[in-house]
């Protein structure tokens, strides 16, 4: 997508003006080749992606350590501790193996803890990576870094360069949805933002109260069919102004409002998951009146089955540090792990059922791992993990990634990565790949500098791809 | 040379060779104002630069469009100028001054505005990245930040020429004798985040403060983007890795290192609360010195007191000893304290009460802490207290935590507290009855060690003043006279007035302190750091130490000036600086016109765009540095200028062969910034409120947008028109701006943004068709038609169209809109006569005219 910059000047208020409007619009493909060639075949249509915000400890859900049993309870040796830096852990920290059991899932045997019952049913069509790595430790930094390529704020969203790279298959929906379980993420909105691109691609949340989408919702005294009447009554007014002033922005104004309308009807439709029949809410857990993970694993099917090119969902709650009651790593992840459990596995198994998993990317993961080491934090007696960037595990599922596989180790202790690291870069990279971008081509100039998600690394990472 | 045959490395020397002898960049070269061309038309140009546009037009065959319509020219004026559209007076005025010279008071008019300084810093702040936060994951409100912003809106509203404006808030503490304005100024630089997350590195975040500050600095005077060279030399412009630590060495030096206090900070307040706390300082010195008294009324008033309260403590004849029934426990620490317990209804003494005796409690001597435990639970406390005669006398009580006190079976204090018991805490004037007395405390306990402290004093002055007053006189050391001269200024009846008034002054003058700025300022000589080159840039790994300087491709600063902040600021605005003029009137240009003489108005380096008409920018940026740097200047010749003034209704084929007007052969037409756009719906419905200045607002926002991780900070819509102030007092926090701003392309102002990119999306449309605050809009546009207009349904259509767009409707239009009315009302019959009128203001409102400049 590197278009030159002239090019790009030029047509720059032609494409804000007309182009711009849509969101099915391909930034300025389309426009300019006429149709969506890309660099490559794309592997996949659409991005699920769970981020478990505040980072799950892979210790305790998928990467048993023996030795780590062994030395439960006992200081963590001194090599480990040489120039590393935490962000809470002081002192010397005691090592902390898991208090769970665990069983082999699948055809590659992955280890999944007894907590996830359901999920282990489904991990044949799931591939666990163990061996991912970033270089952030605090929550907002880390996110960033993930999910936009930079551990500062101001660039665009993974979601967003998607959307504006390739546009959405449908144009009554925004092509980058978001949705929020319990709080946002610690860096905000901005993790969805579109940058410096145009906001057009810019995630839309799809709120839980009130209007799924902000101002979706007419004021109560103006019906349906009263909308259609201002409507029209705007539509002929700018027209007839245009009359005298051939500026073809003012059919493109046009064409945003009729827009508007439609999707004031779209959106609420899509969003409609109770019209789903009772078994699917069985399978997904689904909980009426509430918000939850569930729900928006079944309005991300919702949506993708509607051509929204990239889901991305948020669940708050995962940062159990075990600093008090609320925070203990005894009782927090079993209820985490409840409510993750049945949505997930039957967000696979439904977009399985219907082929959707052939055209679908599903990623799970948080946004860096947690130590082998218990935090306690002013001596607090609750057990709990401290940030830990150097290894962390995800799940991806769909019929481009490498089915039921183990990806990737750690050592003894899952301190550090042994075995085909992945860098947040490459998997950025390979996200773009699948979806049918090269990462290195899809870039924006702006202030002076071509910006692309994965800066000035990721490598497309053959090893995860079937 | 054989180019074939050279070896490389030949090559290589010789490429370079030629790179240098090529001249430098054309931004990089001084500004030198161009000979103004001669034209064939002499009778179009306004104003001289109108004469670069008109001879390129005619070099190619062209014409300029032929003017708006004065109307047009008036709204769009407006617009610009104080980002609001023009009044009903004053369009009336500008149609009916039809004398020489119309526009040029019309501008005046306009750029003496209040309105105008609003407009404007409205464009700055984008620049300095200004919110109502702190940025980052807490993301806690920065609540006096405002003050900063209201010295960008005077700034321009004064016209403080740009030089000056650049000096202050770059360096605005190194200017000798710095007023309070100017170091408010330096706020400029502490717009930077501030990190408070958990588990920070105060160095790492200070760091990126300093970095933002150079990228803002070099982005928005001098159009060059230095960020590549943090890690590595830029790959296009002369700047190497070096050079940007030479500049990072300008702004190392300051205290500030990520606090979550924001420190170092200034009150800082305005030039009335100044005044007024002048005033006030000078009526609270004269009420203390009327309250120090003189010899004879201090004698006077210690007479009185001994003599009270001898007569008091003869009163008092016998006191019983205490009887404790306790610790009685309840559900909770409100249900100790709030449930009524026996002894609230009657003491019995010899009988059990809830399940206890009383106990006699001899060494519960007065004067002195007891203590006594139970979580949640009461403690009751009663004695009786003989007297010979009725006096008035106080009781000092100290209680942990909460207490209520019967005095003769009436409560006569409550206090739901917690705390240590100490003497004096609370002073009950109670009334002695001649004969038996009796006083019941309840002292309730949270948790750990509860107790009590009791004294029965003669009078409310405490236990100091009593001894001193109860000694004779004789036997006075120097502190008891001091003791005595002070109860006389705290107690004496005839200074009650004198001692509120105090009161009152102290409150106000606390409210004068003035916000709490956060400013920038340099750290002592002894403690000034050392800069050294981030290796690839990462604070972790400190390379070669540098001292501060400019890039090499600039001209150098000064031999014999110091070099620091203020040296770098009076560096930007030289006349030898090649880019601050330059960047300074395209940004201004690009406001007008919405877009560039440079397009790339960010970057005026390599990787930008050429200029558009480069004579025409020198020519602007000579004439804008040798008016002193004055905006309204400069804005007035643009918007008085025959290029600005021509129609935006391009000729037959302008669209085609010229579609981004590059030869500026028509007016300029685009969407309005979303700030404008609710500023504009406001004042034509009458409800923009006029306030100026002052604490950010918080107009109405859809429920839940705001609800950070680890923040409690609620959204609560403001009161009154304080909901209706301009767009640029709405709160702006960085995490979460207001929804209507930010879907209308308004940045974060996380960091500082030079371009805003103009959009048009659907999700616009819903804000302006459905965002209550729209809606609210429509309706009183809908009131005040009806109020203003009583003609017929033709007269208020078009009453209300003169509103929107300061024009009359065509026969078309307003047959149009008849027909709409007319079907709504059918629709709605007699049950709502509005709601037909909010609806024609609800489309009016969101015509393509009205969301647009044109």
């Amino acid at each position: 997508m590197d278009l030159p910059n002239d090019l790009l000047n030029t047509t720059r208020r032609r494409f804000l003006g007309s182009s711009g409007l849509a969101f099915g619009s391909m930034a300025l493909g389309s426009l300019l080749r006429g149709d969506s060639k890309r660099p490559f075949a794309p592997k996949v249509k659409h991005v699920i992606y769970l981020h478990m915000e505040g980072a799950p400890p892979p210790l305790d859900m998928w990467d048993p350590k023996p030795v780590l049993q062994k030395y439960d309870g006992q200081l963590c040796p001194d090599e480990f501790l040489a120039k590393a830096r935490f962000a809470f852990i002081k002192g010397h920290p005691k090592l902390l193996g898991t208090k769970w059991g665990f069983s082999k899932h699948g055809p590659s045997g992955a280890d999944v803890v007894e907590l996830l019952p359901h999920l282990g049913q489904v991990m044949s069509d799931v591939m666990v990576v163990k061996s991912m790595q970033t270089d952030q430790f605090n929550h907002a930094p880390a996110e960033f870094f993930l999910f936009t390529g930079s551990p500062r704020i101001g660039r665009p969203s993974m979601g967003a360069w998607a959307s504006y790279g390739l546009g959405s298959d449908n144009h009554n929906l925004p092509g980058f949805v978001v949705l929020v379980s319990g709080n946002l993420p610690s860096a905000g909105k901005s993790v969805w933002g579109s940058g410096f691109l145009p906001s057009l691609h810019q995630g839309v949340q799809l709120r839980s109260v009130g209007d799924p989408v902000l101002y979706l919702k007419d004021p109560p005294s103006v019906d349906r069919a009263t909308r259609r009447r201002t409507l029209d009554a705007m539509s002929d007014l700018n027209r007839l102004h245009g009359e005298a002033d051939p500026n073809p922005e003012i059919e493109a104004r046009i064409a945003q409002y009729e827009l508007a309308y439609r999707m004031q009807m779209s959106v609420p439709e899509a969003v409609d998951i109770w019209s789903e029949p009772k078994e699917v809410h069985e399978l997904y857990g689904t909980e009426q009146g509430k918000v939850s993970l569930a729900n928006n694993c079944l309005l991300a099917r919702r949506l993708v089955e509607r051509g929204v090119r990239f889901v991305q969902i948020y669940d708050s709650g995962w940062d159990i540090h075990g600093t008090s009651p609320g925070d203990d790593l005894m009782t927090q992840l079993p209820k985490k792990c409840r409510e993750l459990d049945r949505p997930l596995a039957g967000l696979i198994t439904d977009l399985r059922r219907r082929g959707l998993l052939d055209e679908t990317l599903v990623i799970w993961g948080g946004e860096f791992g947690r130590t082998p080491m218990n935090e306690a934090r002013d001596g607090s007696k609750f057990l709990g993990r401290d940030h830990h960037p150097h290894c962390f595990t995800i799940l991806m599922a769909g019929a481009a990634v490498k089915r039921g596989a183990v990806v990737g180790a750690t050592d003894d202790l899952g301190y550090q990565v042994t075995d085909t690291p992945v860098p947040v870069h490459d998997l950025q990279a390979t996200i773009l790949h699948l979806l049918g971008a090269d990462h290195e081509r899809l870039t924006y100039r702006f202030q002076g500098r071509d910006f692309r998600l994965t800066d000035v690394a990721g490598h497309v990472r053959g090893e995860l791809l079937a | 040379m054989d180019f074939l045959r050279a070896p490389i490395a030949i090559l290589v020397v010789a490429a370079v060779a030629i790179a240098q002898q090529r001249p430098p960049h054309w931004s990089y070269q001084r500004v030198e104002r161009p000979p103004l061309p001669s034209v064939r038309n002499e009778n179009w140009s306004k104003v001289p630069f109108d004469r670069f546009v008109l001879a390129r037009l005619e070099q190619i065959g062209n014409a300029p469009a032929p003017a708006a319509e004065r109307a047009i020219w008036l709204r769009r004026t407006s617009l610009d100028l104080c980002g609001l559209p023009p009044k009903p007076e004053s369009v009336a005025a500008f149609a009916a001054d039809l004398q020489d010279g119309a526009f040029e008071r019309a501008a005046d008019r306009l750029l003496a505005e209040p309105a105008f300084g609003e407009r404007w810093a409205q464009m700055w702040l984008d620049l300095a990245r200004y919110a109502d936060s702190q940025g980052y994951e807490k993301d806690d409100l920065r609540p006096d930040a405002w003050r900063y912003r209201d010295w960008v809106i005077s700034a321009f509203g004064r016209d403080l020429p740009f030089d000056h404006f650049t000096l202050e808030q770059l360096a605005g503490d190194l200017l000798p004798g710095p007023s309070i304005d100017q170091l408010v100024a330096t706020a400029f630089h502490r717009q930077t985040m501030t990190n408070t997350e958990g588990g920070t590195d105060d160095e790492e975040f200070r760091t990126d403060a300093v970095i933002d500050r150079i990228n803002t600095t070099m982005s928005v005077w001098m159009g060059s983007t230095v960020g590549c060279a943090q890690c590595h030399d830029h790959k296009y412009d002369p700047f190497s890795q070096r050079e940007f630590y030479q500049l990072f060495a300008f702004f190392d030096q300051t205290e500030d290192n990520d606090q979550p206090d924001e420190q170092p900070t200034m009150r800082a307040p305005n030039s009335a609360q100044m005044r007024r706390t002048t005033e006030l300082q000078q009526i609270a010195a004269t009420l203390r010195e009327q309250l120090r008294g003189d010899k004879t009324a201090i004698a006077a008033f210690a007479k009185t007191q001994r003599e009270r309260l001898a007569s008091a403590a003869a009163a008092i004849t016998t006191r019983s000893p205490w009887h404790l029934l306790g610790p009685l426990r309840g559900a909770s620490f409100d249900d100790a304290f709030d449930r009524p317990r026996a002894p609230e209804l009657q003491v019995q003494l010899d009988e059990e009460q809830e399940g206890q005796r009383w106990q006699e409690r001899e060494d519960f001597g007065d004067g002195k802490v007891h203590t006594f435990g139970g979580d949640n639970s009461a403690n009751y406390l009663y004695r009786t207290i003989q007297a010979s005669a009725a006096a008035t006398v106080v009781l000092s009580v100290g209680h942990d935590d909460a207490l209520r006190v019967q005095w003769n079976g009436r409560e006569v204090f409550a206090k739901k507290s917690s705390g240590a018991a100490m003497p004096d805490q609370e002073l009950l004037e109670v009334t002695l009855k001649p004969g038996n007395n009796e006083l019941l405390l309840k002292v309730v306990n949270g948790g750990g060690i509860g107790g009590f402290y009791f004294d029965l004093r003669a009078s409310q002055f405490g236990a100091v003043i009593e001894a001193a007053l109860q000694k004779p006189e004789a036997s006075c050391c120097e502190a008891d006279l001091l003791t005595i001269r002070e109860a006389y200024s705290r107690f004496a009846g005839e200074l009650a007035p004198a001692r509120a008034l105090l009161v009152e002054c102290e409150r106000e003058l606390a409210s004068l302190l003035g916000p709490l700025v956060p400013v920038l300022r340099e750290l002592p000589k002894d403690r000034a750091r050392t800069t050294r080159i981030h290796l690839r840039g990462s604070f972790l790994n400190q390379g070669d130490p540098v001292s501060m300087d400019v890039p090499a491709c600039f001209p150098p600063l000064p031999q014999d000036a110091p070099k620091d902040r203020l040296a770098l600021a009076k560096w930007l605005v030289s006349r030898d600086n090649p880019l601050t003029a330059r960047v300074q009137v395209n940004r201004f240009w690009e406001e007008l016109f919405g877009r560039g003489l440079v397009v790339t108005s960010e970057d005026f380096g390599r990787q930008g765009e050429p200029p558009l008409q480069r004579e025409l920018l020198d020519w602007l940026s000579v004439e804008f540095m040798e008016c002193g740097w004055s905006v309204k200047q400069l804005l007035r010749t643009i918007v008085l200028s025959a290029t600005y003034r021509q129609s935006s209704v391009a000729l037959p084929g302008m669209y085609e062969s010229d579609p981004y007007n590059d030869l500026l052969a028509r007016g300029a037409s685009f969407r309005l910034s979303g700030e404008t756009l609710r500023d504009q719906a406001l004042a034509v419905s009458g409800l923009l409120s006029k306030k100026l200045l002052g604490p950010s607002v918080m107009p109405q926002q859809p429920d839940g947008i705001w609800g950070q991780m680890y923040s409690g900070l609620q959204w609560q819509t403001s009161a009154g028109e304080d909901q209706h102030r301009r767009s640029i007092y709405t709160l702006w926090r960085r995490t979460s701006p207001h929804p209507a701003m930010t879907t209308f392309d308004a940045p974060s102002r996380e960091f500082c943004v030079l371009r805003r990119l103009r959009t048009n999306t659907p999700l616009q449309a819903l804000v302006t068709w459905n965002d209550p605050q729209f809606f609210e809009c429509a309706e009183a546009l809908a009131q005040r038609t009806l109020r203003e207009c009583p003609g017929d349904d033709a007269a208020k259509i078009a009453h209300m169209l003169q509103l929107v767009l300061q024009r009359a409707p065509s026969p078309a239009e307003l047959q149009r809109m008849l027909l709409f009315v007319s079907i709504e009302r059918e629709r709605l019959g007699s049950k709502d006569s509005v709601l037909p009128w909010t609806l024609c203001a609800n489309v009016l409102l969101n015509l393509d005219e009205f969301v647009t400049k044109g």
